[in-house]
């Protein structure tokens, strides 16, 4: 089962913070909810621990995460992969960086393959799962770029 | 006595005597696999793979093994390296992995096995198992695989998806009869891979006896003594040394019929640990990894002059396997007994074809309740008389009347090689459209037809063949499938009775105790039953496909018939009397023309061990091994009435009357149950069961919440009756009814639902007809 999002965010800080802050593996697990605990593993990528709870399905994923940033500084590629309790979570993200005046714009998208029980549960139950993770994600960046995070 | 169901007067058979094994069962105390309970016992929990297509590039251990308490974690590769790694498949035609090694090849196969000193400590070591995959590109669609772009099992040397052709009947005839037909339907129906999730999933406790070099497998096993010698052909290990015993069995519906991954690794533990090792499987591993059902795409063609008759019919199958061959198929019918798609019509000319292919799903195709793909096919030829009925404007049942096979025509060589043994199609029929009050209900639905309702009845008019049977065409890895029975008469009269079937509800301890009973004139309430155990219970086959009363049930009678011929020479003795002039009558022993000198059965047997004839040796005890001269042919008639809700596509069944015929009826109660049970299910695969895979390979059910049950809140009322005509071959007449409600009725609600939306101009839906496809279909016809 593969499920697509996209969208467009809009942080208050110039494009060389923002690029600076999701190039750093610790800031970016800070970031994400429900994180158990973080391991990192070079300075491109970190392990993650994650508790999970969609239907049936709950418990601990364990998940590595590699950040690819294109040289020219204006685009950021991420995989994640890894799961729990049978089951599989493939993501790839992407992001493209663009200013507008003191404004960052990422414009994002990204495609998970999902296999095991986490499948089963059903695209809407899982999809809304992900959209709130992403959503909480994102919320945290501007946090903490703003500095009130 | 009682009258049975064919007006005779009998002393044990058709009575409708509650279960004997029902106490036990109704207040817990049944043993089943999961009761047992031995000193030192392991447990194991098994890892599967969470892709459908992957190559294994590695798998670590380390991590379960330092979890204390796992004492042992097998993989693939280990089982290799002790030659275990793959297992014949019933017919022998292709092996299969005990687990994945190499590639995994659907999703949830086996990867690994982690055994520990209790279930919860399995399963978290089951967890640390680390199993590096890199994901292949997955086929979940047969006709995909038909196109070999992707092969899937590299381990085979005939690089293609198919796994083999089989076909029956003659192609050119049916093909010309076809083709010159004035009338003639083609459908693409497809019976679905389902599932029978019998309650208790399987297990095993494997006991390996250093000290004695024996080893005691306990599993869920519907042919133990089967399973005994797959154990020792695979293993090595001397048939003697290895002692099978079934414990109560909480429903099998032919799940329980192959050997699973997870009996032989845990057997493995235990031979190499040298402790009871027990594997009890989950519902999902239940649902994923162990035998479905069906999955057969048929493409059914008929052909009918203008009055009526039909012509020719042609069934091309698209048999979707999964990753082996593993169908519980007899040897000489990789299809089973698709042949028997003719049913209860007489073509002139008929042809069958099924070609198979290899997917990545779970493997399996075993017969559901159902004896070898007689499902399939009694779904096919009753979904396409019904098309074909509509097309040529004529009412179903008139249609149906007008080709059955008629009652004089028996024993009717069918177009595709089976000889039908009785029946009476037109009066069984004729029963459950009075029954039903057919006409009335006719003239309703013309009615509320007007006032824009939907309500449909629809028919099935089903033929079953059961009992395998006849040595000479079926056999298990060689084994031809006879069954057999042991019985045993103490000095008192009371007696204990064996055979080589093995029950999971369908109530042998009393039906098998009825027959012996009957044939020997001795209460059924003391004669004991016993199945299941491989060192006391005559070598049998086991109990599927419908075969235990059609082959067991022979063997009893026979067997009872053996000891009363040693019976009279010993009531001749007590009778002083000349053994020519000793007669059975009213279930006792008499002298011919001496009204009142007599000896019953009792007497006999306790003669047999205190005062036997000169020269006779004592006892009382006979075994016999069946080999049925032919299958049997239970039959019926099913209709169900129903109403759709054309605003949600919500289906209520309003009526369901179910005629059956099976033979000589030894409880009647017991079929009754039988036919509850068996329709239940029927209704579950006609509204609610698939087992489905999206695209990626996933497995869409793989619990109750996916894969629904239904319960009495959602069961329909059942109307049931019977005719009988007996088995001309069998013993007792009898013709087997386990799986005739599953056989015959899911057509009759799919055809009802169909008469429903006739007037939309709709043709066929595809099981299960769920709200959402029902409406669906409703709105694309507006």
């Amino acid at each position: 089962m593969s499920l697509n999002w996209s969208g467009q965010e809009r942080i208050a800080a110039d494009k060389s913070t923002v690029w600076n802050f999701i190039n750093d593996p610790a800031k970016i697990a800070a970031c994400l909810p429900d994180v158990q605990s973080t391991s990192l593993i070079d300075a491109h990528s970190f392990n993650a621990t994650v508790g999970v709870a969609v239907g049936p399905v709950r418990g601990k994923f364990t998940f590595k995460i590699v950040l690819e940033p294109r040289a020219d500084g204006n685009h950021m590629d991420m995989k994640i992969s890894g799961g729990g309790l049978g089951s599989v979570v493939d993501m790839v993200a992407g992001a493209d960086l663009s200013a507008d005046g003191a404004t960052t714009i990422l414009d994002w998208k990204g495609t998970a393959s999902l296999r095991g029980p986490i499948a089963t549960i059903g695209g809407r139950a899982v999809d809304t799962q992900s959209q709130r993770v992403i959503a909480t994600t994102f919320e945290n960046v501007k946090k903490r770029l703003s500095g009130s995070g | 006595m009682s009258t049975t169901t064919d007006g005779q007067q009998r002393h044990a058979i058709g009575v409708a005597m509650k279960r004997k094994e029902d106490p036990r069962f109704i207040r817990g105390r049944g043993r089943y696999l999961d009761d047992i309970k031995l000193p030192n016992m392991l447990y194991l929990a098994l890892v599967h793979s969470p892709y459908p297509h992957a190559r294994i590039k590695s798998i670590d251990k380390s991590k379960a093994m330092a979890l204390s308490g796992v004492k042992a974690v097998i993989t693939g590769e280990d089982l290799d390296a002790a030659k275990l790694e793959w297992l014949p498949t019933f017919h022998g035609y292709d092996k299969q992995m005990v687990l994945a090694f190499g590639k995994a090849l659907y999703q949830y196969q086996e990867v690994a096995g982690v055994v520990a000193t209790s279930r919860e400590i399995a399963a978290d070591g089951a967890e640390l198992v680390e199993v590096e995959y890199e994901p292949l590109d997955p086929i979940s669609d047969p006709y995909q695989a038909r196109e070999d772009k992707i092969v899937l099992r590299d381990d085979r040397e005939q690089k293609t998806n198919h796994i083999y052709h089989w076909e029956v009947g003659d192609k050119a005839k049916t093909e010309s009869a076809l083709a010159s037909s004035p009338v003639r339907i083609k459908e693409r129906i497809l019976s679905p891979r389902c599932h029978p999730a019998p309650l208790e999933p399987c297990g095993v406790v494997a006991d390996m006896n250093k000290a004695t070099g024996r080893l005691t497998i306990y599993m869920t096993s519907q042919a133990p003594h089967v399973h005994r010698t797959a154990f020792s052909l695979v293993t090595g290990i001397p048939e003697d040394k290895i002692h099978v015993i079934s414990p109560d069995i909480g429903g099998g519906f032919g799940n329980k019929v192959p050997v699973y991954p997870g009996y032989v690794v845990a057997t493995v533990a235990s031979v190499i640990i040298g402790v009871p090792v027990k594997w009890v499987e989950s519902r999902t591993e239940n649902l994923t990894t162990t035998g479905f059902a069906r999955d057969y795409h048929m493409d059914v063609e008929i052909g009918a002059t203008k009055e009526g008759k039909v012509t020719a019919l042609k069934v091309s199958t698209v048999a979707d396997h999964g990753a082996f061959d593993a169908a519980a198929d007899p040897r000489k019918y990789p299809a089973g007994m698709f042949g028997i798609v003719t049913g209860s019509y007489d073509f002139p000319a008929a042809f069958a074809e099924v070609d198979a292919y290899f997917t990545n799903k779970a493997p399996g195709g075993i017969a559901y309740r159902c004896s070898f793909r007689v499902t399939e096919a009694s779904f096919a030829i009753e979904r396409g008389m019904e098309i074909l009925a509509r097309k040529l404007n004529m009412d179903a049942a008139q249609f149906r009347e007008k080709n059955f096979v008629k009652k004089e025509q028996f024993p009717y060589p069918s177009p595709l090689g089976f000889t039908y043994d009785s029946g009476d199609y037109a009066a069984t029929l004729r029963k459950a459209l009075d029954r039903i009050g057919y006409d009335a209900l006719r003239k309703d639905q013309v009615e509320k037809r007007k006032r824009g309702e939907l309500m449909g009845i629809g028919i099935s008019t089903f033929t079953e063949i059961v009992g395998a049977g006849p040595g000479k065409q079926f056999d298990i890895l060689g084994i031809k499938m006879f069954d057999s029975a042991e019985i045993r008469i103490h000095p008192t009269g009371s007696g204990i009775v064996r055979a080589g079937t093995r029950h999971q509800g369908q109530g042998h301890e009393t039906t098998w105790a009825q027959i012996v009973g009957e044939e020997l004139g001795l209460d059924p309430q003391e004669l004991l039953v016993e199945e299941g155990d491989t060192d006391t219970a005559p070598y049998g086959l086991g109990t599927y496909a419908s075969r235990s009363t059609p082959v067991a049930g022979g063997a009893l009678a026979l067997a009872a018939r053996r000891i009363r011929e040693k019976a009279k020479k010993i009531a001749a003795h007590l009778l002083e009397a000349s053994e020519d002039d000793v007669e059975w009558k009213d279930y006792k022993f008499g002298v011919k023309g001496v009204p009142g000198k007599s000896v019953t059965m009792k007497e006999v047997a306790f003669a047999a061990y205190t005062n036997p004839p000169p020269e006779t040796e004592p006892g009382l005890e006979a075994t016999y091994y069946y080999d049925p001269p032919n299958l049997t042919f239970p039959n019926g008639a099913y209709i169900a009435v129903v109403e759709v809700d054309k605003d949600t596509g919500a289906v209520k069944v309003l009526r369901f009357m179910a005629v059956d015929d099976c033979g000589i009826v030894i409880n009647p109660m017991i079929v009754e149950g039988q036919i509850h049970g068996g329709l239940t299910e029927g209704f579950a695969m006609a509204f609610m069961q698939e087992i489905k895979y999206d695209d990626g390979g996933n497995n869409l059910n793989t619990d109750f919440t996916e894969y629904l049950i239904p319960t009495a809140l959602e069961a329909p009322r059942w109307e049931t009756d019977s005719t009988v005509t007996p088995s001309p071959h069998h013993p007792i007449g009898a013709k087997g009814v386990g799986e005739s409600p599953n056989v015959g009725s899911p057509q009759a609600f799919v055809n009802a639902v169909m008469d429903a939306l006739a007037p939309l101009g709709i043709t066929h839906i595809d099981m299960p007809l769920t709200r959402e496809k029902v409406w669906r279909a409703i709105r694309d016809a507006k």
